[in-house]
């Protein structure tokens, strides 16, 4: 692989239209970088200045009376540890079944011999752009006793049409020719799904796996709705957003309950180190993904 | 390029495999698995439908979906007489389609851009950051435009500098700046994330194929548009395909946090519409109603465009 | 293989079962998750725990909370409390019921009529009379006043009680508040009219336009974010000397419900703020800024005066302007008694409680203990346990003088405001009843906001300065204070339940609306009286008599019940 590049680099002509597009794009990646990065910079400028202060505005990439004391109210935060501990798990169980689920699915509907393909795809597809509401989908959730159980994080987004048209796109794209002559060797679907396609896939897993891990980490909504009881099933995600939520829940509130809910409102700065707690972990996690969609060319060795 | 095209001629004719008992042999292990998923996906997806039964009844929760007073059409004539609901229509239109386009090309740039980059070092720390953004929440990233965007804000500040304005331009009090400003916002926070699939194609591409591209004397630009591209149209054309059907989907909080009174004619989307007179009202059976109307729309719109990729001969949905 | 199918085949039926025969019976529907979150749950050392659910916005305290376990020592009683997250009040709550399982104590907020209805709730009349502290709690009027239409009592509204003689210092209401150093320029003068106020303020703004930093100062600045848009609306119905009904001013003499919006006072206010706006008093970023924005503006002491809350802004403000020694430069905000012409007499603040009888807490069906519970609400208003959750732990949090006078050194008043030492030691049940007003010891007030020596010691100079030049000791003694007008007030209590399944609450709703996107228009246009009238126009069409015909009925109906106890 590494060969490749280094042969491709020796061979590449420096045109003057090459040397613009270099140029162009090194403009363009500057330009783009300065924009993300600011935000981020700016949520941890604020996250480490004083919360009173913060509220005057103006910090900008440097926080202007700095203090820890954000993330020491976040971090000694009730339950935080029980919370994590779920989100960990269920963003390790979570990923794995889904990655699972999804890649069974895709490779289902990207066999050309298979009798239902199409059948099975708009099956899914619609699923995408359905939904029951929040009250019939809890009372299917309680009738399968999900409610007050862990199982609510993996069981009902195992499958999912976006994740699954994602992977059969890249199954459709790789050559047929492995498949056929394994198939002449007498090879069964499972092994064919196993030994063969699963491996060439690796950059989509990855990616999807990615998708996956960030939706359960991110995720609190049904840990508020289905666990709201429970407290041994809270998640990070939720216990951060209850610290958060006196802030954010303005819709709906009123002058009479906000009067009497004094006191209970978390300064800007505490939301940003929320933010930069929840962010550490993925940045930490994600070059081990990462090396799998961004060095490239992970397909070199095949040839049809 | 050659295996694509012989791909999808391939997928055509075994098509029409025939339901032979031989075949149903062959298929068990796939049948089986697909049973299996198809029971999942009724039950998770598909029975909770019966709750749109809903949209047609003044649905209490304490008289459940069985005994609950029924009202027939009524929330539907309800929506469709009322004129803020056609207009939320058109916003949420209008801004789905705008964000649509622009988050698309976006992020399908960026990742060919990206691409183009051949420090490895400095790619994977330029698409480490880019996706950052989308870990941050709206209220966050609105907050830094409305500041960015403010009288004394940097935007300000440049344009006055420019001298292309005399006075500070108020963006958030004119009705045709929300728009853009909302299609920028998306841009800004989801590009990097978006483009994260776009890389994933790419490393799909044969290499062979640019160095064929080489030999033929092709330059950057030339094998971008006759290698890159052409490896990753079948993702391109999936993903816009499933957001064809979510235009209607333009989102809520990002309107409810940029807008104000004063564009509040163009910022209103169907899902604030909802939040503001059914949910917050206590009313289940408008809320539903939009809802189904938004399904059927976007299923509508979805067989539209299979069908266009189906007569272009692209890769489609189903 | 058969029997997974058969299997899964019998679930799906089960589901299927569930969803459409809705939630009716409670636990009784299949799953068998019954897992009853230890209500009335025993940790072993003799310790009930209960839960609750508030559906509002607040914030939760450490599972290890210092007084709160002090008090589940003296009372036998924990209650692990769960606010609102993410949701709407309607929503979380229409979820519960459909669950059909609850936590033992509830507040539904604007959701409580739909736990009623869901019959979730205990009636708790037959109970109260074992309570002394609950009995006390209210008069017997007042327990009438929040019977639903059964006959029954469901929740115990938990704000706004007085004990003894009113102990109010601070103001928490809406007013027109100006910075002490416009006040201190001018020397002091007798602010009684919008005019004279702005004009003061325009004054002021031409001799000093920056700040002592050359910051350049905002004359006046309106919020009007979403729900708090009230900082723009409401002001005509105070101006005409009324309080804060609410949705609508109500004249005593006939009894008669006045809509605010369309008065001569509402056209003379907003012309006035049309005016100021294009003299450049008025924020041009008003009518675009979020609450963020706002908070900031404030903090960084350039706004000379605006109308808000105390709450909505004094915590947020008021605390950064104290931190950043602004309050040296005279930038603290005062509250001033303003009306449309002099001789009004003004009703920004009202004296005594205020019963919101739309919501309170309730105890559900779910609950195995009810007199327990009821017995912990009880407990909750001894003045020993009440201190303990207001005024925290003695020598820790209050000190205590000879004379049994409560009292904070700097140091306790600054630990007791931390978000974490609130966490992790402060314990107050805020949504469990209690008391304002004078604790039970005849010296003290129930909560240090009440505590007069308390307060004026926690106030800046500049604030003392110009207190004592207008010969007031209180914010509340800077407007003055009227009764309550009338057995009707406040009509708000009311009207925050409107659904849109009225008529009335439909029109309540679209006017909302209209206002929303009118009244920045008014104030902005070129031309007032074309702004106004194409406003009024848009009005009209909400159909404002039939939200004012639905406040009329509820008007005559709380008269006519008061008048039973005369």
């Amino acid at each position: 692989m590494e060969s490749t590049e280094n042969k491709k680099r020796h061979r590449k002509k420096s045109s003057k239209a090459d040397i613009a597009f270099t140029v162009f794009n090194s403009i363009f990646m500057i330009l783009f970088v300065i924009i993300t990065l600011y935000p981020v910079l700016n949520t941890l400028a604020i996250s480490l200045n004083d919360g009173t202060d913060a509220l005057r505005g103006g910090i900008h990439l440097f926080p202007r009376k700095f203090t820890w004391k954000n993330y020491t109210t976040v971090l000694e935060k009730n339950n935080l540890i029980t919370g994590a501990v779920i989100t960990v798990a269920r963003t390790v169980l979570g990923t794995l079944t889904a990655l699972l689920a999804n890649a069974i699915l895709a490779f289902i509907v990207s066999r050309p011999r298979f009798m239902f393909r199409k059948q099975l795809s708009l099956f899914w597809v619609i699923t995408m752009y359905v939904n029951g509401g929040l009250i019939p989908t809890f009372i299917l959730f309680k009738g399968l006793g999900l409610t007050n159980s862990f199982w609510v994080y993996i069981i009902p987004g195992m499958l999912s049409a976006f994740n699954m048209l994602v992977i059969r796109t890249y199954m459709n794209g790789l050559p047929d020719s492995l498949v056929e002559s394994a198939q002449l060797d007498g090879a069964g679907y499972t092994t064919i799904f196993i030994k063969i396609i699963s491996p060439l896939c690796k950059p989509v897993y990855a990616t999807v796996a990615l998708f996956v891990a960030v939706g359960q980490w991110n995720s609190w909504f049904d840990a508020m709705l289905y666990n709201r009881m429970s407290g041994e099933y809270t998640t990070l995600q939720y216990e951060l957003m209850k610290l958060l939520s006196s802030v954010t829940s303005t819709q709906g509130a009123s002058a009479e309950t906000m009067k009497n809910a004094t006191g209970a409102v978390t300064p800007a700065s505490v939301r940003a180190a929320a933010t930069i707690i929840t962010m550490l972990p993925i940045i930490c996690i994600y070059p081990f993904l990462q090396k799998y969609f961004v060095t490239g060319l992970t397909l070199g060795g095949v040839k049809e | 390029m050659s295996g694509r095209r012989k791909k999808t001629k391939q997928v055509e004719t075994e098509m029409k495999v025939k339901i032979t008992w031989k075949e149903i042999k062959r298929q068990k292990v796939l049948l089986f698995w697909s049973a299996i998923i198809v029971i999942y996906g009724f039950i998770f997806y598909y029975l909770p439908l019966g709750g749109w039964i809903m949209a047609f009844q003044n649905y209490k929760p304490a008289k459940g979906l069985l005994h609950s007073e029924f009202i027939g059409f009524d929330k539907f004539i309800q929506l469709f007489s009322d004129e803020t609901f056609i207009r939320v229509i058109r916003n949420t239109l209008a801004m789905g389609v705008i964000n649509l386009v622009v988050t698309f090309v976006m992020a399908i740039l960026f990742a060919i851009l990206l691409n183009e980059i051949r420090q490895r070092r400095t790619k994977k720390v330029i698409q480490t950051i880019s996706y950052l953004p989308h870990f941050l929440s709206w209220i966050i990233v609105t907050g830094i435009l409305h500041d960015a965007l403010s009288g004394t804000g940097v935007v300000n500040e440049l344009l006055k500098n420019l001298h292309l304005t005399k006075h500070s331009v108020d963006f958030f009090a004119h009705p045709s700046y929300f728009w853009p400003i909302v299609a920028f916002a998306n841009v800004w926070k989801e590009t990097g994330w978006n483009a994260i699939i776009y890389l994933s194609a790419i490393t799909a591409i044969d290499p062979s194929l640019y160095e064929a591209a080489s030999i033929d004397g092709a330059g950057r630009l030339a094998k971008i548009m006759h290698v890159t591209l052409p490896g990753i149209k079948s993702t391109i054309i999936i993903l816009l395909l499933m957001n064809v059907g979510n235009v209607l989907n333009a989102g809520f909080e990002i309107q409810y946090l940029l807008g104000n009174g004063l564009v509040k004619s163009v910022s209103e989307t169907i899902d604030i519409y909802v939040l503001k007179w059914g949910i917050s009202q206590g009313d289940y059976a408008l809320g539903t109603a939009a809802g189904i109307f938004k399904s059927v729309v976007s299923i509508a719109l979805i067989v539209v465009a299979n069908q266009v990729a189906k007569r272009s001969g692209e890769e489609r949905l189903y | 293989m058969r029997r997974k199918h058969i299997k899964t085949l019998m679930l799906t039926a089960l589901m299927a079962a569930t969803l459409v025969t809705g939630c009716g019976g409670g636990d009784s529907s299949g799953g068998g998750d019954g897992k009853k979150t230890s209500s009335g749950g025993d940790d072993g050392k003799g310790i009930k725990e209960f839960t609750a659910f508030f559906a509002v916005p607040g914030s939760e305290i450490n599972d290890d909370n210092e007084i709160q376990q002090i008090i589940a020592e003296k009372t036998g009683v924990k209650v692990k409390e769960t606010w609102l997250t993410g949701q709407t009040a309607e929503e979380a709550v229409g979820t519960i019921i459909a669950g059909g399982e609850y936590p033992d104590f509830i507040e539904g907020g604007s959701g409580n009529p739909q736990l009623l209805d869901a019959g979730a709730l205990v009636a708790l009349d037959d109970y109260i009379d074992k309570y002394p502290n609950i009995k006390e709690f209210f008069t017997e009027q007042e327990w009438d006043s929040i019977r639903q239409e059964d006959g029954h009592i469901y929740w115990i509204p938990q704000f706004s009680n007085i004990y003894g003689e009113e102990k109010a210092c601070e103001h928490n209401d809406e007013a027109f508040w100006i910075q002490t150093r416009v006040l201190k320029w001018a020397d002091y003068p007798e602010i009684k009219t919008m005019d004279q106020y702005f004009d003061l303020i325009e004054k002021y703004y031409e001799a000093n336009p920056k700040m002592e930093d050359g910051t350049e100062n905002i004359p006046y600045t309106i919020l009007c974010e979403d729900w708090r848009y009230f900082c723009l609306e409401n002001a005509p119905q105070f101006l005409d000397g009324y309080p804060n009904d609410g949705s609508c001013i109500v004249d005593p003499e006939t009894v008669k419900v006045i809509d605010y919006n369309t008065t001569d006072t509402a056209v003379r206010y907003f012309k006035k703020l049309n005016e100021e706006y294009h003299k450049g008093i008025v924020d041009r970023e008003s009518f675009t800024q979020t609450y963020d924005e706002y908070i900031a503006k404030l903090s960084s002491g350039r706004v000379l005066g605006m109308i808000d809350q105390w709450w909505d802004f004094a915590y947020t403000a008021g605390d950064a302007i104290k931190s950043a020694g602004l309050d040296k430069q005279g930038c603290s905000y005062v509250p001033l008694p303003i009306t449309i012409d002099e001789g009004i007499k003004n009703q920004w603040h009202n004296s005594g409680g205020v019963i919101n009888a739309g919501s309170g807490l309730a105890i559900t069906t779910s609950c195995d203990d009810v007199e327990g519970a009821l017995q912990f609400i009880n407990d909750l208003l001894d003045q020993e346990i009440h201190d303990l959750r207001f005024w925290g732990v003695k020598d820790t949090d209050y000190q205590v003088n000879d004379k049994g006078e409560y009292s904070r050194t700097d140091e306790m008043r600054t630990r007791c405001a931390e978000t974490a030492y609130k966490a992790s030691h402060m314990c107050t049940y805020s949504y469990f009843p209690q008391w304002s007003g004078t604790s039970r010891d005849g010296i003290n007030a129930m909560s240090p906001s009440g505590q007069a020596s308390e307060f004026y010691d926690g106030l800046k100079d500049d604030v003392k300065e110009c207190f004592d030049a207008y010969g007031a000791k209180t914010y509340v003694e800077m407007l003055g204070t009227s009764e309550a007008p009338g057995p009707w007030y406040p009509m708000w209590s009311y009207s925050n339940n409107f659904t849109t399944n009225t008529d009335g609450g439909m029109a309540w709703t679209k006017i909302g609306e209209v206002k929303h996107e009118y009244l920045p228009k008014v104030v902005m246009a070129k031309d007032f009286e074309k702004g106004w009238d194409e406003y009024m126009e848009a009005y009209k069409k909400c159909k404002p008599e039939d939200f004012l015909a639905e406040l009329q009925t509820e008007l005559d109906r709380r008269v006519t019940e008061a008048a039973k106890y005369k």
